[in-house]
């Protein structure tokens, strides 16, 4: 029997065409992160290719730049915004979700159905209103305020994904806890929770990825630069009353995704093995 | 050991009525079936039982104790459940000791009692795994085990044997069996499967949509069923019935007729029919080795013909049909048996294995 050289490597074949296309594909953020990179250490670009290399781009880590807030007290803000958005979701919606899923209570359905059209909204409509009772509140130009605000409208999503995994757990569990001598609370915390944990990193890792790059709410409602976080940092280099420093906005930036691509590391491998709204085993 | 009294039990979800009233009594040291098919209501009541649904109506109590509003730690029970509801994030030796730790028992007394019962139950090389890394059997004896460690008053089981293999299920059926007549626990069992009911427990309670159909020992169930539906959903194969029979006297004779059967009964049943004055949509029923198939017409029975053989070894069943429309009657011979398919045969019955039912209440008549 006589086979082509196509039917020979068949499969191989396919697979070499499919990264072709993948990379087709991704290539336009691939390749503007590594000019990303590779500007933050060059003295200036011909198209890819730095022309010197530089690290004074950097400089802002070792010394105060005119005109900028310390990037030490900036980066400190920015993970202050996200570790407390993070917390506050992860309390809020591992409750929450629980309630969700095992509590009837009355108008459980027509909530359930809310918080979906809710999330439809953008956000940024409701700038004006959110002006108004961050005022009210005393909380304009003040974290506390970015972070309230940011756990108000991302929890109930969060809480929609937790009760997906909690849907998850069989009864039998919660009345296996129970029989053995426990109450609600601590069936809950002792048993449910553990099993939920994978809901609880997932919930977790967005709250802290999105606190850590707000942009909209910290350009419009912190005024004073030392409450300023490194979106507002990288929004600044590209400069509003001055000439819009390419090496150093290269360099913010690089210094900006760095914490995102270490978490994704780390969490990737937990992640993957996930379909949101479920746990095996 | 307390005993359990439920007196006019009933769960309501909505409109759907799961436990319409039932009572019944559970006593010192008894092991009692719950039985019927799935949706019946009898798992509710087993949660009822532990606590965890709250009755709609109705009384439970344990000896002198109401306990419709105790919680179920309170309660001193334990519970083995179908899918065995072992906690995955712990080993099983922490399964094991998680009610103990809810006492906040002393370290040193825990290990002991984990091993003891561990031992019992012949799981004492598995306590450092983790439920998911054993098989369904060993899952099946943790579980067991963590319900036995408190040493628990009442024992409530919810089809713990369903998800086994029919091998190994025959074994936990004995062995269940053995381990609750040692300890003297009271205990209600629920399973689907009235092999089980019949081999494991000293009463069985038979449910359907939500009542009791008929609480007695698996003799009486099985010998006197008291309507239609335990005559049909006890026993394997289940009880014969043929439907439709009208109850005529002549010449001082009793007889069930239809248009192709023609069965003389003896007077003591025909009384009864009289007494309870049904005429029509009469039912005979009688289980398969309660008759007997020969070649010739020999006191009370009926002719029929020979459908289908079904062999199973040690006997054979005998599948028969009146005509054509009726059901299939099935009938236990020994397997030496010769009869030839469409022969033509009589199917003779035991007089004391004869039941009429009232087609229309679905009550037994005799």
């Amino acid at each position: 029997m006589r086979l082509s050289f196509y039917q020979r490597h068949a499969d191989k074949i396919r697979i070499f065409l499919f990264i072709l296309i993948m990379f087709a594909i991704t290539s336009p953020i691939i390749l503007s992160y590594a000019w990303l990179i590779l500007r933050s250490f060059s003295v200036d670009m011909n198209g890819f290719i730095p022309t010197k290399l530089t690290i004074k781009n950097w400089r802002f880590l070792w010394s105060e730049i005119k005109g900028y807030p310390n990037i030490w007290k900036t980066t400190f803000n920015t993970a202050f915004v996200a570790v407390m958005v993070m917390l506050l979701e992860m309390i809020m919606t591992s409750m929450g979700g629980y309630a969700l899923s095992r509590f009837d209570f009355p108008g459980r359905t027509s909530m359930m159905k809310f918080i979906l059209v809710l999330h439809a909204f953008p956000s940024v409509s409701l700038m004006v209103a959110i002006y108004y009772v961050l005022k009210y509140l005393n909380m304009l130009d003040n974290l506390w305020g970015i972070i309230l605000l940011k756990a108000a409208l991302e929890t109930p999503w969060a809480t929609w994904v937790m009760k997906g995994f909690y849907d998850g757990i069989p009864w039998e569990m919660e009345w296996a806890g129970l029989v053995d001598g426990y109450s609600r609370f601590q069936v809950w915390r002792k048993i449910i929770l553990p099993l939920v944990k994978p809901g609880v990193a997932v919930t977790a890792v967005f709250a802290f990825l999105s606190g850590w790059s707000e942009f909209i709410f910290i350009n419009t409602f912190i005024f004073s630069q030392e409450f300023w976080t490194l979106s507002k940092y990288v929004k600044a280099t590209i400069g509003d009353f001055r000439f819009a420093d390419y090496g150093l906005l290269s360099a913010v930036g690089v210094f900006y995704a760095l914490p995102t691509i270490i978490l994704f590391f780390f969490v990737s491998k937990y992640m993957i093995k996930l379909t949101i709204g479920g746990v095996k085993g | 050991m307390p005993s359990i009294r439920v007196v006019n039990l009933k769960k309501y979800f909505g409109k759907v009525k799961a436990v319409d009233g039932i009572s019944f009594e559970v006593k010192d040291g008894e092991f009692v079936a719950l039985l019927g098919p799935s949706g019946c209501g009898k798992t509710t009541t087993l949660l009822m039982l532990a606590g965890i649904y709250k009755p709609t109506g109705g009384e439970i109590w344990f000896d002198d104790q109401l306990m419709n509003d105790v919680p179920p730690k309170f309660r001193e029970i334990g519970m083995v459940f179908q899918n065995y509801a072992l906690y995955p994030h712990m080993t099983i030796y922490e399964n094991i000791a998680f009610p103990l730790r809810a006492k906040k028992m002393e370290e040193g007394e825990i290990k002991k009692r984990v091993y003891d019962v561990a031992k019992k139950l012949m799981i004492e090389k598995l306590l450092d795994r983790k439920p998911g890394q054993i098989s369904g059997g060993q899952q099946q004896r943790v579980a067991l085990a963590r319900a036995l460690i408190k040493q628990p008053k009442v024992l409530l089981f919810d089809e713990p044997l369903s998800n086994l293999d029919a091998k190994l299920r025959m074994m936990m059926r004995a062995e269940i069996k053995k381990l609750q007549e040692d300890l003297g626990i009271t205990s209600v069992y629920v399973t689907h499967d009235q092999a089980e009911a019949m081999t494991m427990a000293s009463r069985i309670v038979v449910f359907n949509k939500g009542k009791i159909m008929q609480y007695g020992t698996p003799d009486e169930v099985y010998r006197n069923p008291k309507n239609l539906f335990v005559a049909t959903f006890i026993g394997n194969p289940a009880m014969n019935l043929i439907r439709n029979l009208s109850y005529i006297r002549k010449d001082g004779r009793a007889f069930l007729i239809s248009k192709s059967l023609h069965l003389e009964l003896p007077e003591d049943v025909a009384k009864k029919i009289e007494e309870a004055k049904k005429q029509e949509g009469l039912v005979l029923g009688f289980r398969p080795e309660d008759a007997e198939i020969v070649h010739e017409e020999s006191g009370l029975g009926f002719w029929a013909y020979v459908y289908v053989l079904e062999p199973l070894g040690r006997d054979l069943i005998i599948n028969l049909k009146v005509s054509e429309t009726d059901e299939l009657i099935k009938v236990f011979a020994e397997s030496g048996v010769v009869v030839d398919k469409d022969e033509k045969v009589f199917v003779k019955l035991r007089p004391e294995g004869i039941h009429v039912f009232d087609s229309e209440t679905e009550e037994l008549i005799v």
